[in-house]
């Protein structure tokens, strides 16, 4: 048998003989079973509720009665943000974005309902998801496990006796990574059946593996590093200190260290200033409200020289209509500016952010499960963008419908008069102009290209890993 | 006795650890089918001398030979023709001695079948009850029988052992200084290091004696007897010239 196997198959049987190493896989496996069972429950429930509102969103809208079409534009509408299958492993940004939007007319809201939040309030911390535990935890318990594994050779005196028999020290190195990867590999098995079980829910097979890779690089990463620590460092304590401040330090500090980076360097309006400004440009683009606004004189003038009339009763459209719907598009340029300011902005942080994963793999791992997973900012940003649109579209077709079934003369008097006011509704059936909203995460190359810094930095540090490694092998000696 | 060619051979041998120099000029042979105790006390490079040859640590001048394998540049084939014993050697506490040597042989690519086994821990002398026990119940002497049985069932001409009875007790001290008589007269040469002059006197055919990293003298066993202990005591303890 080859050697490194026989050493790898070695390790185990002292792994199975560990009470220490029996008793913490056992409790990070209960606890890895539990939390992805909870996950996994939480996200179908949260999916299905999800899909659930929207149907009730819509058949509602649907259900309205005869009504003025600016009195729908302002009844509004909610578009719901179904997670995505992965986010079975990793729920992202879902907890602390929003999941929900109410569109109406005149106005884009942000995102609502979410789960952070709430939780916050009640004094409570976020969710513990599997890729929680992946990204954070398991590092440790391989630590637990690994830090001595070929320290222990060289402490109970066997690393002489080994070397000596003829083993090389690359042979012995190979076999202690090797039984470290098969651990890790052991570890990995939920990982890889949450990302199988979104295959059934629409999950394409690329990002579904795809995503499992990244974990099991991720761990790689970190039994690299500890299988080297193991062959380079002479103490059982030096070695578990250096590791645990190589954990504390790329998995605690330097994200908080890249927070404080970005946000300093790459700094957000707040949201006072941001909305002081957007509401001074969007007066200038007059108030949908008021056909006499000074801000559609030249509208009305240009209406009333391409009918060829004198005033706006004449005129074979709804002057108001015309008005809102101009107003409308006008205001929404102005909403959707700001929109991709603070979006462009965010997306230079998350970036910035990312970026640091090349000091830490913990956050390359992070960004790289989120864009996989289909749960990071960039998807809840084209929810943003589709939301607006489903409002957008809506909110002008309503217009639209004010704007050529409606009489000028009904729509100013229906105040004043009963009879002009009951021909200002409209027949529920204009209520179609709302179309249906299933929000679905990028297609799997968006994804994977989106990952693919990410993953390319933990390459990058495996790698340097295993250089570093055979380096150490070469010069191993009892 | 009868001097044949050596197996081993350290010419000027220089080393250095952790940039300190440890063995400076250090020449000795040992010849083929004897018991050489190379003698000294705490750090005289006595462990860096037997690292040396197993090509854990490499030269910084000089040369060492065994079996005509140059250590630096031919350390496989150095490690095929060596068994090392280390010192305090403790194997793997939760294996049993079979366990053990399973592991141990399986890795050398020595293969050796149950009945070899049970017939080196016989000579060894370790109890059948206890071999199937694992080895963190055992003594220090049982462990060092368990170390000795695998040198043995390797079955190489040259074994190097590092303070063998080191914490023994002297009936263990006794049946090892016998084995380690009997492998020399099946022809093996067999390198000890120790700081135990009486174990020495007892069981080498040639003493060289180490101090600080110095060849300081060499003491040959007279023709069917052996090398006077009040002799080598007083070199080691400085009292006399060898």
């Amino acid at each position: 048998m080859n050697a490194a196997i026989r050493i790898a198959r070695e390790e185990w049987r002292q792994w199975r003989r560990s009470r220490l190493a029996v008793a913490a896989l056992t409790i990070f496996g209960v606890l890895l079973i539990v939390t992805s069972v909870l996950t996994a429950g939480d996200m179908l429930d949260a999916r299905q509720d999800r899909l659930h509102q929207q149907a009730h969103a819509e058949a509602t809208f649907l259900d309205q009665p005869a009504r003025h079409p600016h009195r729908m534009v302002h009844y509004g509408h909610y578009v719901f943000r179904a997670p995505a299958p992965l986010a079975v492993f990793d729920p992202g940004v879902d907890a602390v974005t929003g999941q929900s939007v109410f569109l109406e007319g005149h106005r884009q809201n942000g995102a609502m309902f979410a789960d952070a939040r709430a939780q916050a309030r009640a004094g409570g911390f976020g969710d513990l998801s599997p890729a929680a535990l992946y990204h954070l935890f398991l590092p440790l318990l391989l630590i637990a496990i690994g830090h001595a594994v070929i320290l222990r050779e060289r402490e109970a005196r066997t690393l002489g006796p080994l070397l000596s028999q003829g083993v090389t020290g690359r042979q012995l190195y190979a076999g202690k990574s090797l039984a470290l990867l098969a651990m890790i590999g052991l570890l990995s098995v939920p990982a890889l059946i949450a990302s199988l079980s979104a295959i059934p829910m629409g999950e394409p097979v690329s990002t579904a593996l795809g995503l499992y890779a990244g974990q099991l690089l991720y761990l790689c990463v970190w039994g690299a590093l500890i299988v080297l620590v193991s062959a380079i460092v002479r103490s059982r304590g030096v070695a578990l200190g250096l590791l645990l401040l190589v954990w504390f330090v790329t998995a605690l500090i330097i994200p908080r260290i890249g927070v404080t980076a970005v946000g300093t360097s790459l700094p957000a309006d707040g949201k006072i200033v941001s909305d002081m400004r957007m509401k001074e440009d969007i007066r200038k683009a007059g108030d949908g409200h008021n056909a006499a606004d000074p801000a559609f004189a030249q509208l009305r003038a240009n209406m009333l020289a391409e009918y060829g009339v004198d005033t706006v009763e004449e005129l074979p459209v709804n002057f108001r209509g015309v008005v809102a719907s101009t107003a409308e598009a006008r205001l929404t340029d102005t909403l959707n500016d700001y929109a991709e300011q603070r979006m462009a902005r965010e997306r230079a942080q998350s970036d910035g952010l990312s970026a640091f994963g090349w000091l830490s793999p913990y956050i390359a791992v992070g960004a790289a499960s989120r864009a996989l997973a289909g749960t990071d900012l960039a998807t809840h940003h084209r929810f943003l963008r589709e939301a607006e649109g489903v409002r957008f579209d809506f909110v002008q077709g309503l217009n639209a419908v004010h704007a050529e079934q409606l009489a000028y003369s009904d729509d100013i008097n229906r105040s004043s008069d009963p009879q002009a006011e009951r021909r200002t509704r409209v027949d529920p059936k204009n209520w179609k102009v709302l179309r249906d909203f299933r929000f679905t995460p990028d297609t799997a190359d968006v994804r994977i290209a989106r990952a693919a810094d990410s993953l390319l930095a933990l390459t990058v540090w495996l790698f340097a890993l295993i250089g570093l490694g055979l380096w150490a092998a070469r010069r191993m000696s009892p | 006795m009868t001097i044949a060619a050596p197996a081993i051979v350290v010419d000027d041998l220089h080393v250095s650890r952790a940039g300190s120099p440890v063995l400076h000029g250090v020449s000795f042979e040992v010849p083929a089918g004897s018991v050489y105790a190379l003698l000294g006390g705490n750090g005289a490079g006595k462990s860096t001398t037997l690292l040396t040859l197993l090509g854990f640590l490499q030269p910084s001048g000089g040369s060492a030979r065994v079996l005509e394998h140059n250590v630096a540049a031919d350390t496989a084939a150095v490690r095929q023709s060596v068994a090392y014993l280390p010192e305090a050697a403790t194997l793997y506490p939760h294996l049993s001695a079979y366990e053990n040597l399973d592991y141990f042989l399986d890795l050398a690519g020595a293969g050796v079948d149950q009945g070899a086994v049970d017939a080196t821990l016989d000579r060894v002398a370790l109890q059948a009850e206890a071999r199937g026990r694992r080895m963190e119940t055992y003594s220090k002497g049982m462990r060092q029988k368990v170390a000795i049985a695998l040198a043995l069932l390797r079955d190489t001409p040259v074994l190097l052992l590092d303070e063998p009875t080191s914490g023994l007790d002297p009936v263990a001290i006794d049946e090892f200084n016998a084995l380690v008589r009997s492998l020399s007269d099946e022809g093996r040469t067999v390198l000890m290091v120790t700081h135990d002059v009486y174990g020495a006197c007892q069981v080498a055919d040639r003493i060289g004696l180490l101090r600080r990293g110095r060849m300081v003298g060499t003491f040959d066993a007279p023709e069917g007897a052996r090398i006077d202990t009040e002799t080598v005591h007083s070199a080691f303890t400085g009292r006399s010239a060898a």
